[in-house]
């Protein structure tokens, strides 16, 4: 196992950024997920490190090795495909020797590693067969097999687990996470699913438009998201973001919105709001944190009842406020009819402030 | 009550009008059939007939004394006429066969860099390639052979070789390249991080997936060469050069025409032909079928 540092990495194709000077470490051991919506330079992140597209500039080192030059064989990586990409043309068996047979062990070696593996997965009686013979979970557990036979330095997986129903992508992710703890790997693991990110990884680092937005420990970025897009992309359902307005009268601080209430603010936030650029100020808040009444109260704002789904253990309720809409949680035992005026009541403690100029969180300090 | 009557009415009629249909499609077919495989059944039953026999008129539908003899003419080494037809056969096989091979060996590399890699020029020549076959080959003609006689190839089977890649190599390459784009990128990923090089994942993976694709490029390749008439008639004029098309013209002359000896050289010529697309055309098939649908 190694270490990964990426430095100031750049893929430009034509006069497009796809991956826009990233620079972030994965530990010895780590599991690092990279997440981000479609075309947000994940995966060509994950295919540079694999070598299999060049870097147009910055640095790849795998260990100690400074790898920009080297062939994807040369790497001592491995990789799963979203499509598994299992050699359709081999068996089972012939697939997870592949990887060993073009580092020429001896045959007996390969044939012990390969059982080996077949054991791990649970899949010696499938050593046989053809991939198309295979289910989608079982094609995906040969994929982890491959990379898992040559005890590679690093994993390098990409989306490993889109492909497979709802079912079984829950039971697949708690294998690797097991996987991942047994082994001490050091994972690199593109996922679209922040979920994924969030239950698996050790630390995630949050892309958008080729940037790297945010590379901490998913409670850290749940808690304390840099930006709006971080805020917005981890959590579901999504942290609402309302956009209003930052005035001091009498040196206290309240938030006004276009419909005419005011929340005031705590010291604390009311430094933060002091930060901005403008006055501009967006109010985010996660679902949790948000008090629902259904009838005014002091410190509440109004807002208008959109949906109501129930889920069994935990109902959720989109309403509308300031012109944005707000995502709320109550209990089941909580009746809610739509399109009822309600009152939300934020927690000054856990809500988020950003700068509508920039987008970025506001701090107190 | 009434409305599910009338349901079943409608459904009916429905049904036989697509039953209609049908039945115009194959009486169509059979048409078809009948039109294609007369000329081949005529070939045959001239073929064994007597030359005396194949002349007459009325004719005679079916061959009252049937023989082999024209067969037996054109298979025995010791009569000039079989000497010459053995001859004119090797040369096709062998023009043909190096047609195809060339074409191949041409045609995999050039194909797979044309669905892989991305260069300047890469759509322009991908349609370049295609120029050759939007022109009938006569236009050709005299500029290949001139372009032949400063290469000193006239009256050489190179020539003709040469002639035949440059219909037949566009073809080929756009065939193999459909091939090409349905075997998923990943797979020479996979296949280079596992430790092979570019070109063993090229070698080891991706070449056992396409050889349906090849053979039937192979098939195509030959079938055209083999058939060819113009520029072989063109290029050659020394006797034992010549190819079959061409050859089996000697069976007409000014005075007499021996059908029964035409028509079963004819026959004989088509023998590889039918025999290579029955062994293969299910990759022929599957090839030509390939490109049309993702999966």
């Amino acid at each position: 196992m190694a270490h990964v540092v990426l430095k100031d990495l750049v893929k430009t194709y034509g006069s497009f950024n796809a991956v826009n000077h990233v620079s972030l470490t994965v530990n010895d051991g780590e599991f690092v997920a990279l997440v981000g919506p479609s075309g947000c330079g994940k995966t060509t992140t994950l295919n540079l490190v694999a070598g299999l597209i060049p870097i147009t500039s910055g640095e790849i080192a795998i260990g100690d090795r400074v790898v920009n030059d080297l062939d994807p064989k040369d790497r001592d990586i491995a990789m799963v495909f979203q499509n598994y990409a299992l050699y359709p043309q081999k068996s089972v068996y012939k697939n997870l020797a592949f990887p060993l047979q073009m580092r020429k062990l001896p045959r007996e070696e390969i044939d012990r590693k390969v059982k080996d593996a077949a054991r791990v997965l649970d899949m010696t009686h499938l050593l046989e067969r053809k991939p198309r013979e295979l289910s989608g979970g079982q094609q995906q557990r040969v994929a982890l097999g491959r990379a898992l036979v040559r005890d590679p330095a690093v994993f390098l997986m990409d989306e490993p687990l889109s492909n497979l129903d709802a079912k079984l992508r829950v039971q697949m992710r708690s294998e690797i996470k097991r996987f991942h703890q047994d082994l001490k790997a050091t994972i690199i693991y593109v996922t679209h699913d922040q979920l994924e990110a969030v239950t698996m990884a050790d630390r995630m680092a949050v892309m958008n438009g080729g940037f790297l937005q945010q590379y901490d420990s998913p409670a850290q970025v749940f808690a304390h998201p840099v930006n709006m897009f971080v805020a917005s992309f981890i959590g579901s359902p999504a942290m609402s973001l309302v956009p209003l307005e930052a005035t001091t009268a009498d040196g206290e601080t309240v938030l006004t919105s276009a419909e005419g209430w005011i929340l005031p603010l705590s010291a604390r936030n009311a430094r933060k709001v002091a930060a901005a650029t403008s006055n501009k100020i967006v109010l985010g808040a996660r679902h949790s944190t948000i008090k629902l009444h259904k009838s005014a109260v002091p410190g509440a704002v109004p807002a208008k009842t959109y949906t109501v789904e129930p889920t069994g253990d935990i109902t959720f309720v989109q309403a509308f406020m300031a012109g944005a809409i707000v995502n709320i949680s109550v209990p089941p035992t909580v009746a809610v009819a739509p399109d009822a005026a309600v009152w939300l009541e934020f927690d000054q403690e856990r809500i988020h402030l950003f700068d509508g100029e920039t987008e970025m969180a506001l701090n107190a300090d | 009550m009434s409305s599910a009557g009338e349901r079943a009415v409608i459904a009916r009629r429905s049904r036989r009008q697509v039953d209609g249909w049908r039945w115009a499609g194959r009486i169509f077919l059979v048409l078809m059939l009948l039109y294609t495989a007369a000329p081949m059944a005529w070939m045959l039953l001239t073929s064994i007939k007597s030359g005396f026999a194949a002349m007459q008129m009325p004719p005679q539908w079916w061959p009252e004394e049937p023989t082999l003899a024209s067969y037996a003419k054109l298979l025995d080494p010791q009569n000039s006429v079989g000497a010459d037809f053995l001859r004119f056969f090797w040369n096709s096989l062998f023009v043909s066969t190096m047609t195809t091979i060339l074409a191949v060996i041409v045609a995999v590399p050039a194909a797979y860099a044309f669905s892989r890699f991305s260069f300047p020029g890469r759509k322009f020549l991908f349609f370049a390639v295609l120029l050759r076959n939007m022109f009938p080959a006569v236009i050709f003609l005299v500029p290949l052979f001139i372009l032949m006689r400063v290469l000193g190839l006239v009256n050489t089977h190179g020539s003709l070789i040469l002639t035949y890649l440059t219909f037949g190599l566009p073809l080929a390459i756009w065939l193999l390249k459909g091939f090409y784009d349905n075997i998923p990128i990943q797979l020479e990923q996979a296949a280079r991080i596992d430790g092979a090089t570019r070109f063993q994942a090229f070698l080891l993976i991706v070449m056992p997936l396409s050889v349906p694709g090849i053979i039937a490029t192979a098939i195509y390749s030959f079938i055209a060469a083999w058939n060819e008439y113009i520029y072989a008639y063109t290029f050659l004029s020394k006797n034992d050069q010549l190819t079959l098309p061409v050859g089996i013209q000697r069976f007409f002359s000014e005075n007499t025409t021996d059908f029964p000896g035409l028509m079963a050289a004819s026959f004989l010529m088509s023998v590889p032909v039918v025999v290579l697309f029955l062994v293969l055309q299910r990759y022929f098939v599957r090839a030509l079928t390939e490109g049309a649908v993702k999966h």
